[in-house]
């Protein structure tokens, strides 16, 4: 064997480890299961638990949006996903939607959800028919409207308004 | 061609021959050098490269999931004064480790090896210090005390070891077995912290105390004992070769 092949092994072992040591203290993994989630990001071959996806998505038609967004979060822990994303913000619309008021906390968490799937993927567009808002922007446009306390929001004939 | 032509000839080759087998039996490495660069360019970095990777590593006191703390600045400058002192104390032989005589690979996988002692020595000290408040204070100051008197001291490598384990050790005990047990780790209320110990919930406000899972004091122990365990086989000659002057 030759003493280069040594020096060589030493110049590798020093820049992968320093590479992961850098990786681990930049992203802050809180489990040894949140390395290796974050080392499939890093490599590009995170995927989506279709599995918990689904179950997510039944969660949300049934209108238990708690265990939607559970699931939604176990499916997709990294939140990379775009389409996970715009069920997690629908979910926090639906569930906040009053037919007098809505609930703001809930509208604000999904402001933020819906802010990330624009980040995701701006041109992103549901394809589920029983969605009345199909892109990030449009669910974006009503819970900001769903904020803001306006004139309209006196209208009695407000009550009459259907969820979407 | 005569007898003693050809004869000549012949001997003429085979001294040749053999000056050309001569840099390939030299390439082959002995046992001896073999054991010792497996040691100084596979272990040593491993080694190091563990306790940089521990150094900053602590569990959370609530779910005892892992927590991160990348280097203050601090850190930074006592890693480097600790390289120094590794250099002044001759626990590695500069010119034996970085010559121009020396092979541009040679020099830079040692410079990989003495970067990896620096990050690991940046990494103790992260460890060491407490991470907030005070006691931060007090012990940083109590190091900058320490090291500013080593770079003036008469060192040798034994003495520079046993004064880095001697430092070492007090902080070590400082930050995990007296500052830990002063801070309070339960979830009750405030009021019936006060209640229950006000000593230790006065001490823990006062001194602004992070709290962490007892198994981060055993982890940190053993990486401590793994730096030390690194500079203890870190050859002080790189190359056991003379150099030509």
């Amino acid at each position: 064997m030759r003493t280069s092949y040594f020096h060589i092994a030493c110049l590798l072992i020093v820049a992968i480890g320093m590479t992961l040591i850098v990786f681990i203290y930049s992203t802050q993994p809180k489990t040894l299961t949140e390395i290796a989630t974050k080392g499939s990001v890093a490599i590009g071959t995170y995927e989506v638990n279709r599995g918990e996806f689904e179950n997510g998505l039944a969660a949300f038609r049934r209108d238990e949006f708690e265990a939607a967004r559970a699931a939604f979060d176990r499916a997709d822990p990294e939140k990379r996903d775009a389409a996970t994303q715009f069920y997690v913000a629908y979910s926090f619309y639906r569930q906040g939607w009053g037919r007098v008021s809505n609930d703001n906390d809930l509208f604000t968490k999904g402001l933020s959800a819906a802010e990330r799937v624009l980040q995701l993927d701006p041109n992103y567009r549901s394809a589920d028919p029983q969605l009345g808002l199909k892109t990030p922007t449009e669910l974006k446009a009503e819970l900001e409207d769903g904020l803001k306390i306006t004139v309209s929001d006196f209208n009695p004939l407000k009550v009459t308004r259907e969820r979407k | 061609m005569t007898h003693d032509e050809t004869v000549r000839s012949e001997d003429l080759v085979e001294a040749a021959s053999e000056s050309l087998e001569r840099p390939r039996k030299h390439a082959v490495l002995s046992e001896t050098e073999l054991r010792r660069y497996t040691r100084l360019y596979v272990v040593l970095p491993i080694v190091f490269l563990l306790v940089t990777l521990f150094g900053g590593m602590r569990f959370a006191a609530a779910d005892h999931s892992f927590l991160f703390l990348p280097p203050p600045l601090i850190c930074l400058i006592f890693g480097a004064v600790t390289i120094f002192l590794i250099f002044r104390a001759r626990l590695i032989e500069f010119e034996s480790w970085f010559n121009e005589q020396h092979p541009i690979l040679e020099n830079a996988a040692n410079a990989g090896v003495i970067l990896v002692i620096f990050t690991a020595s940046v990494q103790v000290y992260n460890l060491l210090l407490p991470e907030t408040g005070l006691a931060n204070w007090v012990v940083t100051a109590l190091f900058v005390w320490t090291l500013w008197n080593d770079i003036f001291a008469d060192f040798d490598q034994k003495k520079l070891l046993r004064s880095l384990a001697g430092l070492f050790a007090i902080a070590f005990v400082t930050k995990y077995l007296v500052l830990s047990n002063l801070a309070v780790k339960n979830d009750a209320s405030w009021l019936q912290r006060i209640l229950e110990n006000p000593g230790k919930e006065a001490a823990t406000w006062f001194l602004d105390l992070p709290v962490y899972s007892p198994a981060t004091g055993y982890l940190q122990f053993f990486t401590i004992l793994l730096f030390l365990f690194g500079l203890f086989l870190t050859p002080r000659r790189a190359n056991t070769k003379k150099l030509p002057s």
